[in-house]
């Protein structure tokens, strides 16, 4: 029997004005790393943003644990969400940051700081727990957001281009850590980024999408079998051939 | 060398130099014009010497404070519970900025002339005049705070599931913190300049009027000497309490 998926995306479309997202429908089973890879304004932070129940869909259903996820209903699943910026409260330290999300879950002052001064430790911020974040540079500020969504045990952790921000040197100590942290808690991660390298290095399932209005062009998944030089070869041309194909459509 | 550049700035020697040069003119000028229409340098600074050991000082300093406390204070009130009602909702936004348009534009001597109708030659004129001029500059600037509070940030909050409390307390009320002091502090400043206009008809307190009975009874140096009173409560008031506020709130800066 196949086990039972943590996350279905079925049927999922939207427009803004024109079709953005036509159809994408795929599946993820817990513990698994997806990276969303696909052409820029292809959808892919709005798909990420419909999954998370952030933004409303034109179309389709997203379901977590069986579950429906609509924008602004609430349900009983816990969605961690990681932004292209940090979106720490500058006002508060980072302990406070994380403790401050854990206040829904109805836990004490004391567990709740106890927790956040745990998930900082896993992010590599020992030490920093009661830095503002405007004391720490960037990359920290970004593992402290990453500690912020890992701290209220998430059923599912979304990362929107969580690095795009960091020059080369911090991105690569970044994905380590967060490729540490995915195999020391064993959460189901969709990670999107533009970065073919970086889905490479970190996913365990690829998801291609098409030029706009997109839909899935290619599901790869990422276990050693295709050796890593072709597969970023072959999402290069991939890639270039949707560009391609979006600015002949726009000519 | 440096250092002795540095010791001319901290002392403010340029604007020394310039306030001598002032002062010798003045000199001039009253020696040429008369004590009525310009009283000596020497004959202002005698006259605030003579409030200061009688304490006459006090007596009128504290009444326009007092005003302008409970003017300044229900004015305060007033735009904080504007800016709940626009952060609360739309509606309600759309109309608070109309208000504000609206005694934006209306000048104090209509507050004067209506507050004397109202409410007579009493302590009650100036103060509602107070009231009604600070009102639009403080509330506008929670306005403006409650408005620019970080969208991105009340995403997060949205996503993290937060009650509305929760994303008033931890999110809208320390971005509009430094909205608040600020127009605390012109509207402070507006307060003292207006009140004492104010204080000119029908009370017989408070530095207002106490300037316009020196010029009843032409004793003009008075009139400069509770000028300088005016200016240094401003000044003390700035330095003291408005920017210690503003240090404490942006320590995580």
């Amino acid at each position: 029997m196949k086990p039972r998926l943590k996350l279905r995306v079925s049927g999922i479309g939207k427009d803004f004005l024109i079709p953005v997202i036509e159809t994408v429908s795929f599946g993820v089973e817990a513990g698994e790393f997806v990276c969303l890879l696909g052409p820029n304004g292809c959808g892919k932070t709005t798909l990420l943003r419909i999954i998370g129940g952030i933004e409303p869909a034109t179309r389709g259903a997203v379901l977590l644990d069986g579950q429906p996820v609509v924008a602004g209903d609430a349900h009983s699943r816990k969605v961690g969400v990681v932004f292209q910026e940090d979106r720490l409260l500058p006002w508060m330290t980072l302990e406070q940051n994380v403790a401050l999300v854990l206040k829904p879950l109805g836990l004490g002052a004391e567990e709740r700081h106890a927790l956040a001064r745990r998930h900082l430790v896993l992010a590599g911020l020992a030490g920093f727990e009661h830095y503002y974040p405007g004391r720490v540079s960037g990359g920290m500020r970004q593992r402290a957001a990453i500690a912020r969504a890992l701290a209220i045990e998430p059923d599912v952790l979304l990362m929107d281009e969580p690095f795009g921000a960091l020059d080369a040197q911090n991105r690569r100590i970044m994905q380590n850590e967060v490729r540490r942290i995915w195999k020391e808690t064993g959460r189901t991660i969709l990670f999107v980024t533009h970065s073919i390298e970086e889905a490479v290095a970190i996913g365990t399932t690829l998801v291609m999408l098409s030029a706009r209005p997109s839909h899935i062009r290619e599901l790869i998944r990422n276990d050693g079998r295709v050796e890593r030089g072709r597969l970023i070869d072959d999402l290069n041309t991939m890639i270039m051939e949707e560009v391609e194909r979006q600015q002949g459509g726009a000519a | 060398m440096k250092s002795l550049d540095e010791w001319v700035d901290r002392l403010h020697l340029p604007t020394l130099t310039v306030t001598a040069v002032a002062v010798v003119a003045w000199s001039l000028l009253s020696w040429r014009y008369g004590a009525y229409v310009l009283p000596s340098p020497r004959a202002v600074v005698g006259g605030l010497a003579d409030i200061l050991r009688t304490g006459e000082v006090w007596t009128h300093t504290g009444a326009s404070l007092s005003r302008i406390l409970i003017g300044f204070g229900g004015a305060v009130g007033l735009a904080l519970l504007m800016g709940l009602a626009s952060f609360l909702s739309r509606r309600a936004r759309a109309v608070v900025h109309d208000v504000l348009a609206v005694l934006n534009s209306t000048s104090v001597f209509v507050w004067i002339v209506l507050s004397i109708i109202w409410f007579g030659l009493s302590r009650w004129a100036p103060i509602f005049t107070t009231l009604m001029i600070t009102l639009p500059v403080v509330a506008s600037n929670i306005v403006e705070g409650v408005e620019n509070v970080d969208r991105r940030l009340l995403e997060m909050g949205d996503v993290y599931r937060l009650g509305g409390r929760e994303k008033f307390r931890a999110i809208v009320v320390p971005s509009t913190l430094p909205y608040l002091v600020a127009g605390m502090k012109v509207g402070f400043g507006l307060a003292l300049k207006v009140s004492v206009v104010a204080e000119i008809f029908g009370v017989t307190s408070g530095i207002g009027y106490i300037m316009n009975y020196s010029r009843e009874i032409l004793a003009t140096q008075m009139v400069f000497a509770w000028a300088l009173v005016m200016v240094l409560v401003m000044m003390v008031t700035d330095k003291l309490v408005f920017d210690s506020i503003s240090r404490r709130l942006s320590r995580w800066r």
